[in-house]
């Protein structure tokens, strides 16, 4: 009688036990994916990148009014609405990478050490920064672009070899850019600390010329 | 009556048996109470006010997003109706629906494959295993990367259309893709040629460290034939602001 009352104890102590341990880690896995987890720090960046990503929205929305109004003046008045086409056909061009395209941004001079896992992420990193055009050495990257390592140690883009040291250009804002890749902790101080004998050279540029896409690769 | 030495060793082993687990639960107690008093003492001084406005600006995002597609919705309609009149008009309309498509504007609908990624769900995890057993952003650009080498035509994470200016941004462990806040389980739908992107996929040197994490630490990760997938136009913001075409924009290139 008494063997019995202390099994079943210990079987309860345990069933509770297994129940808590399985409660703490499904309460690790909800956690660890909801913003309820992150610091302070972290919510004040996620904070500052919606932010600005609304304001891209509202600037855009703006234009886009603006727009509106003209074309339908236009339209109402005879003219048709050519110009506001032409100016979409401007920016569609850019978006999509089919047309060479002109303006300030920066240049990354990598010398030595790199591979294709790194590059993509430095290609991701310019476009968080909000980058209007990329090129790699002289192949523009585009909407669908890929990269590889090859077995000469050189990358590919979008099956084209490009060899080191690379030089990637980025339109867009210089300064936010900029700052983007050599804030501390950045991407470029992360590569620096893994790729410890190859040199990264940043600088800004108040004119690139950013070729188009290859016809290939659209 | 003194106990026998056989009663008084079995009484000690019950009581050791029980000891083991009663320190145990005693220690996870404790660590679940000091989780919570630390937890709450930082989210109620600064974690709830924060969450609460990264909430409401993804929730402002929504709405900003939908206004967005209305009035380029609205503008595509009047310029394809002002197109009808002249030739030259309906070229640079032509042109302008090319574009859009090519640029990711426009839905999509076609076969291909859709990959499956997951934190793992594996309760027994040792706690230097989380980190491999969680999506990071790299695992969701690395897919990216494998999925247009396979030949994609269309892709999109979590319904948001990849694009020149998409990006995978991680903070903490909060994934944000076009700037939208993302959480596990992600699905990629890609539309394209199913065997060339499930031979791209099932190549042992494409992903080896997911497939490595998949094997080992039970990370989700799953390729599998679709049909008639579809993905949604990209309804971001386009933010061309610093670039210019270098050629004049014409009808015809």
């Amino acid at each position: 009688m008494r063997r019995d009352a202390g099994a079943i104890s210990t079987a309860v102590v345990a069933l509770f036990l297994g129940v808590l341990a399985v409660t703490q880690f499904r309460s690790q896995d909800v956690y660890s994916r909801s913003l309820q987890l992150e610091t302070p720090a972290s919510l004040t960046t996620v904070i500052a990148n919606l932010s600005d990503r609304n304001n891209e929205l509202r600037n855009e929305i703006f234009d886009l009014r603006r727009d509106l109004v003209n074309a339908q003046e236009s339209v109402a008045s005879g003219r048709g609405s050519l110009s506001d086409a032409e100016r979409q056909l401007r920016q569609f061009k850019v978006f999509s990478a089919d047309s060479a395209v002109a303006g300030p941004g920066i240049s990354i001079r990598i010398d030595g050490d790199f591979d294709e896992r790194a590059l993509s992420d430095l290609v991701n990193e310019l476009r968080n920064a909000g980058a209007e055009a990329i090129a790699i050495n002289d192949v523009r990257v585009g909407p669908r672009s890929y990269f590889v390592g090859t077995l000469d140690r050189a990358v590919a883009v979008d099956g084209r070899a490009v060899r080191g040291p690379w030089t990637v250009r980025a339109i867009g804002s210089p300064e936010v850019v900029y700052v983007a890749m050599t804030r501390t902790g950045g991407i470029i101080g992360q590569f620096e600390l893994i790729y410890r004998n190859t040199r990264f050279a940043v600088s800004k540029d108040t004119t690139l010329n950013i070729p188009e896409l290859a016809s290939g690769s659209r | 009556m003194i106990p026998s030495g056989a009663a008084r060793r079995t009484r000690l082993q019950h009581s050791l048996v029980l000891l083991l687990p009663a320190v145990l639960f005693g220690l996870l107690v404790s660590v679940q109470w000091r989780t919570q008093t630390f937890r709450s003492e930082l989210s109620v001084r600064y974690n709830a006010p924060l969450i609460d406005a990264a909430n409401a600006l993804q929730k402002e995002q929504a709405t900003l997003k939908t206004q967005l597609a209305e009035l380029r919705g609205r503008l595509d309609e009047i310029q394809r109706n002002a197109s009808t009149q002249s030739g030259a008009a309906r070229e640079l309309q032509a042109r302008v629906d090319d574009l859009r498509e090519r640029a990711g504007l426009t839905p999509r609908a076609g076969d291909g494959v859709v990959v499956q990624l997951d934190d793992a769900r594996n309760a027994s995890l040792a706690a230097r295993d989380i980190e491999k057993s969680i999506c990071h952003a790299t695992d969701l650009t690395d897919i990216l990367n494998t999925a247009w080498r396979g030949g994609a035509d269309a892709i999109a994470v979590n319904d948001e259309r990849i694009v020149s200016s998409s990006s995978v941004y991680c903070v903490g462990s909060t994934i944000m893709v076009n700037g939208t806040l993302m959480s596990p389980p992600f699905s990629v739908a890609v539309i394209g040629p199913q065997n060339a992107l499930l031979g791209a996929f099932d190549d042992p040197q494409q992903l080896s460290d997911i497939k490595q994490r998949r094997d080992v630490q039970g990370l989700g990760f799953r390729v599998t034939r679709a049909t008639q997938i579809h993905v949604p136009g990209y309804t971001g913001a386009l933010n061309i602001r610093y670039a210019e075409p270098r050629s004049l924009p014409t009808a015809t290139r």
